[in-house]
């Protein structure tokens, strides 16, 4: 076994930021498919992603639970926290990148990779040296430079373990305000419930709800209160069939479920404002966007540093986001081959600084906020 | 200058609408709105309308290109809103975007120009109800559908800058 990189609440303050940012990365994916299925077609699969994506904000709030309660300030606002599409996520030794794609088997495909049950082998390190060159990784390890995680259940197996061993050692490590906390008084909807962060047991409970809702338990595809992983809830979308208590992983028995590859806006993948035409109507339509996106994070950001009434504010601006991402995805994109436009999270939105300057930034950003 | 009639239709309803095409093309119903018209009133009479708003353009310019806004508001008016076949025709179209509905036209229209399907009020698709600019002019959600999250009906509506009395476009 490797040494911990987690030794002081500093560390762990680094890792949750780290673990804030990796839940959100995986919603404008989860979106652009979702938002880019025609209306009233598809709705088995605008179903699964649906329940999916507001699985991950609530993944997203827990972790922020966490920081709070060891005295951290969750913030969205940062450089680099929403990464630049495609983003890189680990697949053990390999990785692989998450485009912002239409609805389509790639996307699945991306969908289960990203949700993927993956325990390193016995006997192996779970951290791996990342390769020079390419995207910065999404769960690289904020402690040891050049080095991440084989997978997020891994990334999350470390934060656990380092929470245990500096909670040991500090009995004051959960001193965070209790007011802080997002109950579930202010997140409804979709499987399980915000829990408040207190304590070693409560925040170990939240992040297992984490790794576990999206993996899958080691036991089987339905968690005790019989939700379905992720990863299973997407494997259905490609096998075509919905699963039932009692399936094996490979042979879900459920009703079948049809998908119409077809009937979706084929939105150019992980698109940019440069694709836009330059001074034109769309464009324009698309900086708005991503300007109502950055107030919206920090907006959030607000919530998780001691208002967290606000997310009651949150939920009418995630629905005109809603509006305003069904609009972007309905214009054709001159210039693109027929695709169609989407919103392309260039947030913030203050240009001046490509994906490493702003990694670096968000790393000054985080040791000066605390 | 020759341009499809699907662009032209959407430029005339832009005018009409004071949208933009952006927010138009948004709705996802632009093409069944413009086979609607099709539909109700005939090819002749949408080649005509987009006619007049071509004439309309071509008043309104000047030798530089430049289109004088105020000078358009008036051709249109002249030219369309004023003719006793466009007229009612290009109101119907502004209807059609807000509502979602095609309203039938009086029997005068249809007696003199023929054309009786357009004497009918009906639906465009289950989705333009929900997709009438009706809801976004006045910052409602269509009621029953586009959920607007809980408690939102305790804020005020949030109108978009331009559409405000007097703030002009």
């Amino acid at each position: 076994m490797t040494a911990s990189t987690i030794n002081t609440r500093d560390d762990l303050i680094d890792y949750l930021h780290v673990a804030i940012a990796l839940e959100h990365a995986t919603i404008p994916p989860y979106l652009t498919a979702l938002y880019s299925i025609h209306p009233a077609t598809n709705s088995d699969a605008a179903h699964v992603i649906r329940v999916v994506v507001v699985e991950e904000m609530l993944h997203l709030t827990l972790a922020a639970n966490v920081l709070n309660a060891i005295g951290g300030s969750p913030d969205l606002t940062r450089p680099g926290f929403v990464p630049s599409y495609p983003a890189r996520l680990p697949d053990g030794e390999d990785d692989f990148y998450v485009d912002l794609r239409p609805f389509s088997p790639e996307a699945v495909e991306t969908f289960l990779n990203i949700e993927r049950p993956g325990a390193a082998p016995s006997g192996r390190s779970r951290l791996v040296p990342t390769p020079d060159g390419g995207r910065p990784f999404l769960v690289s390890s904020p402690t040891v430079e050049g080095m991440h995680f084989y997978s997020i259940g891994e990334f999350y197996e470390e934060i656990i373990e380092g929470l245990e061993k500096v909670a040991a050692a500090d009995p004051g490590l959960f001193s965070g305000d209790p007011a802080r906390q997002v109950g579930p008084e202010y997140f409804y909807s979709g499987g399980g419930a915000a829990i408040p962060v207190v304590d070693l047991d409560s925040a170990r409970r939240a992040l297992r709800f984490i790794a576990e809702q999206g993996e899958g338990l080691d036991s089987g595809i339905y968690d005790d209160d019989g939700e379905l992983a992720h990863y299973y809830r997407f494997r259905q979308l490609k096998l075509g069939r919905y699963y039932q208590a009692g399936d094996h992983p490979d042979s879900p028995s459920g009703p079948p479920l049809s998908v119409a590859w077809d009937e979706v806006f084929r939105v150019k993948v992980s698109a940019k404002l440069a694709d836009y035409p330059p001074g034109s109507e769309l464009e324009a339509a698309a900086l708005d966007f991503n300007a109502d996106y950055e107030a919206f994070l920090a907006l959030l950001t607000q919530a998780f540093n001691g208002q967290p009434g606000l997310l009651l504010d949150a939920v009418p601006y995630m629905f005109r986001l809603r509006d305003a991402f069904n609009r972007l995805v309905r214009n054709p994109l001159p210039g693109s081959g027929g695709h169609h436009a989407a919103p392309t999270f260039e947030v913030p939105t203050v240009a001046g600084s490509g994906p490493e300057a702003s990694q670096a930034a968000s790393d000054t950003a985080q040791a000066v906020g605390r | 200058m020759s341009t499809e009639p699907f662009d032209e239709f959407l430029r005339l309803s832009a005018e009409l609408t004071a949208f933009e095409e952006t927010d138009l093309l948004g709705t996802g119903l632009a093409h069944q709105y413009l086979a609607k018209v099709r539909a109700a009133c005939g090819d002749d009479v949408v080649v005509a309308l987009l006619d007049a708003y071509r004439a309309a353009r071509a008043d309104a310019e000047d030798d530089g290109g430049r289109r004088d806004p105020i000078l358009l508001d008036r051709a249109l008016r002249h030219r369309i809103f004023s003719d006793d076949r466009l007229g009612p025709v290009a109101r119907n179209v502004v209807k059609l975007w807000f509502a979602g509905m095609w309203y039938g036209l009086p029997p005068e229209w249809t007696d003199r120009y023929g054309a009786h399907s357009a004497a009918e009020t009906s639906t465009v698709t289950s989705a333009s109800y929900q997709e009438g600019l009706l809801w976004r002019a006045i910052a409602a959600n269509p009621p029953g559908a586009k959920a607007p999250g809980y408690g939102s009906w305790a804020e005020p509506p949030r109108i978009e800058q331009r559409y405000l009395k007097g703030a002009g476009k």
